[in-house]
């Protein structure tokens, strides 16, 4: 599916994060700096309770940020939030659909949300169900699937307004080995044809096999950004063959210990 | 402590209680004093009234006498239907809520013992809602001179046995007729069809017209006075249980003890099979000829008016609350239609406000779903609608229904007399409207699953959308007496309260934060 917003001019940078603060009851996000090319494929991880979610949250506008700016396409998501989200989907780890809507009610009711034209959206919406294995269950109630058909509606919902940059917070969480690599083909697939994608994952493999590039986020303070081998040389310590799970439990035990 | 050991019915009972009295306090928390304050003033007056009964009845006995037996039926005959009413929800939703069943199930203790418990749990909650009303009434005259009529108590607990086994049977019954996908809904507007029989068969006076009606009470307590109605001996055991004979208060028991236990155990398997088959078969649609998928809706207003539409159609309980309002407005049609035909004044004009109040507590109701009741809240706000236009979305969703609800009373009252069906339609627009923005100004977010009852509504947007709606009734009765001018303050008043309840945006988002 291709990713075009008319308008809107193509810009390097998908989103820019400077200075991002948030406290709630201890300090969750600090000073954080990001920053996403378009087109790629970001995988931001960390511990628990590192601050990604967080982080994401206020870039989707779901979280006020204490200070900081966000930029997404070159839209200041704080002073134009709604310009900001025409362009961004959001895809959490718990799945955001109505147990009583079928899929296909479900992607009527987002394609409404974003202002989707309905002839092009019911098409999409056609196209996405039968793309991710759904087709059978286009017209079933929610309430009898599984987390994974879950999740791959609530996927459906995220790519049925065709977003600029799609965020998903743990988004293979629940799926089987099949269902993921279809999730997995079609996320790549999409920054193939020049969309921009952020994760959050804990499967440390899919984030190297995966992702362009990587951030690692720990007490809410990114601790390391780049390609495998450019976090390779900010470790220091790994070595040269070193995987991503040896430099991402290095920097974040020097963080910890820090 | 051999009566409380670890999976023994007692253990099982004692755990369902605990959980029973947390989710009775959890439910309770937030309440505020002032609906202590309204349950003590409640009370107090129950306990007067049953003082002054006490007095009354000091030093007389009740006959056994053909009217007093049929009263004495008529009133176990009305408990029990309004306990099956809800006995039969609470065991058709036994079977969906999955809570720790299906722990209970995988564990090595027999469904028969986890169905007995659960049924034990539901009679006990009905039972005791009888007896709570029940008891301040009653307790006067045992404590001065009637201590017999603890009977009562023993035949509300018969009722409630009786009223379980008989929900759970037709639970189960439907279940195996019309399998998992329709029970749930089929048994909640069944119950609603059950717990209004009992108001319907009040309405007969206003359903056969007064002569008949009062022809038939007449013919019934003349035949009873006269003692040439001879009801069997068997139809004064309530009225002797009630009263404290031993005898027929044990036997009533042991029947209704019998068919509990002869209905949980009979059923126990089964009710297993089917708690474990309504899980994900509940949406099992039959396969076949795929329709093509209709039109999508147009920009996010009315693709929320479709969603909001959609979940309330499907909402089984919300679905039956509805059905009950529209039981309940027949009755008051007819009298429209009546009181129209015949330009009886008062009635039409009385029975126009009735229209107008209704329309402002259904409104409200619905609002209430569609406003506070959001499985997605996130999604909402990530996308690039705005806040009001979800808003105006969702309130034009809660009252589409409320409109095809009072078609018919106010399509009745047009008939004869287009005024006045014009008065009560503005009327009933105006109060619905205030009682919808009431609920948009006080929302309280929460899933859909947890809306079912006015669980955690804000007492002061009830008590105001109670308040306005009044007003509204009053005013539009005024106006179809011809005193409009006697209205215009009602109005204003119901304004002013309406704007001391407004809030601005920025007061509904600070009040939505701190509540989620």
């Amino acid at each position: 599916m291709p990713c075009s917003k008319p308008g809107i001019a193509a810009l390097t940078e998908a989103l820019i994060v400077r200075g991002l603060n948030k406290t709630f009851a201890k300090p969750a996000v600090v000073d954080l700096d990001l920053t996403v090319h378009a087109g790629e494929l970001y995988a931001l991880l960390g511990p628990n309770g590192a601050g990604k979610t967080t982080t994401l949250r206020m870039v989707a506008g779901l979280t006020k940020p204490d200070t900081g700016e966000i930029s997404v396409y070159g839209v200041d998501a704080r002073q134009d939030p709604a310009g900001a989200k025409a362009l961004v989907a959001w895809a959490p780890d718990e799945a955001m659909i109505y147990d009583r809507l079928t899929p296909l009610e479900y992607l009527e009711f987002v394609a409404g949300l974003w202002n989707v034209d309905p002839a092009v959206a019911k098409t999409r919406a056609e196209q996405l169900l039968a793309q991710l294995g759904l087709a059978d269950e286009a017209r079933r109630r929610c309430e009898g699937f599984s987390r994974g058909m879950k999740q791959k509606v609530a996927l459906a919902g995220a790519l049925i307004h065709d977003p600029r940059l799609l965020i998903l917070d743990e988004p293979l969480t629940g799926l089987d080995a099949a269902a993921a690599r279809l999730v997995k083909d079609m996320l790549r697939a999409r920054v193939d044809a020049g969309g921009t994608v952020i994760l959050t994952t804990h499967i440390l493999e899919v984030a190297e096999r995966m992702a362009d590039r990587i951030g690692i986020i720990a007490g809410g303070r990114l601790l390391a950004e780049g390609r495998l081998d450019e976090l390779r040389a900010q470790a220091g310590g790994a070595g040269g063959s070193s995987t991503l799970e040896d430099v991402f439990l290095q920097l974040t035990a020097e963080s910890a210990s820090a | 402590m051999s009566l409380f050991k670890p999976a023994s019915t007692a253990w099982l009972l004692a755990h369902e209680m605990r959980l029973a009295w947390r989710g009775y306090r959890g439910s309770r928390s937030g309440k505020g004093v002032g609906a202590l304050i309204g349950l003590g003033i409640l009370f107090a007056f129950a306990c007067l009234g049953g003082v002054l009964l006490a007095l009354a009845v000091h030093g007389r006995e009740v006959p056994i006498h053909p009217l007093a037996v049929l009263i004495a039926d008529l009133l176990c005959a009305i408990v029990l239907t309004l306990m099956l009413s809800q006995t039969l929800g609470a065991s058709a939703e036994a079977l969906y809520e999955r809570g720790d069943l299906d722990l209970l199930f995988s564990s090595p203790i027999a469904p028969e013992r986890v169905l007995l418990v659960r049924s034990l749990g539901v009679a006990t909650g009905v039972a005791t809602i009888f007896m709570v009303f029940a008891a301040p009434l009653l307790l006067p005259s045992i404590l001065y001179g009637h201590p017999g009529w603890l009977g009562v108590f023993g035949v509300l607990i018969a009722l409630a046995l009786t009223a379980t086994a008989g929900g759970l049977i037709l639970a189960m019954g439907l279940f195996a007729l019309i399998g998992p996908r329709r029970t749930r809904t089929v048994a909640q507007v069944l119950a609603a069809l059950v717990g209004a029989a009992f108001f319907l068969a009040s309405q007969t006076r206003t359903l056969l017209g007064e002569t008949a009606s009062e022809t038939l009470y007449a013919d019934i307590a003349r035949e009873a006075m006269d003692g040439r109605l001879t009801p069997p001996p068997w139809a004064s055991l309530p009225l002797r249980a009630m009263l404290g004979e031993p005898l027929p208060l044990l036997g009533m028991l042991a029947v209704g003890g019998g068919l509990f236990w002869l209905a949980t155990t009979a059923l126990g398997r089964r009710f297993s099979d089917a708690a474990a088959a309504a899980q994900g078969a509940a949406s099992k649609r039959r396969r076949g000829a795929v329709k093509p998928a209709g039109a999508f809706a147009a920009g996010a207003f009315r693709a929320t008016v479709r969603k909001e539409l959609r979940l309330m159609g499907r909402d089984a309980t919300l679905l039956s609350q509805v059905l009950l309002r529209v039981l309940y407005l027949i009755p008051l049609a007819l009298v429209l239609a009546r009181s129209a035909a015949k330009v009886d004044a008062i009635a039409l004009a009385g029975g126009a406000g009735i229209v107008a109040f209704m329309a402002g507590q259904v409104a409200g109701s619905l609002a209430w779903i569609t406003l506070s009741a959001e499985d997605t809240p996130d999604l909402l706000a990530v996308s690039p609608t705005s806040t009001a236009t979800l808003r105006r979305a969702k309130l034009v969703a809660a009252l589409i229904p409320v409109a095809l609800l009072l078609a018919l009373p106010i399509a009745a009252l047009t008939w004869f007399q287009p005024l006045t069906g014009l008065i009560t339609a503005v009327g009933a627009g105006l109060a619905a409207w205030a009682c919808g923005l009431i609920n948009v100004w006080h929302q309280k977010p929460g899933k859909r699953a947890d809306f079912n009852r006015r669980r955690g509504a804000s007492w002061l947007a009830t008590l105001a959308e109670i308040m306005i709606g009044g007003l509204i009734a009053g005013a539009t009765t005024l106006t179809v007496m011809g005193l409009a001018g006697w209205a215009a303050p009602l109005l204003i008043v119901a304004l002013t309260v309406l704007m001391v309840m407004r809030r601005t945006d920025e007061q509904i988002g600070r009040a939505l934060r701190v509540a989620s």
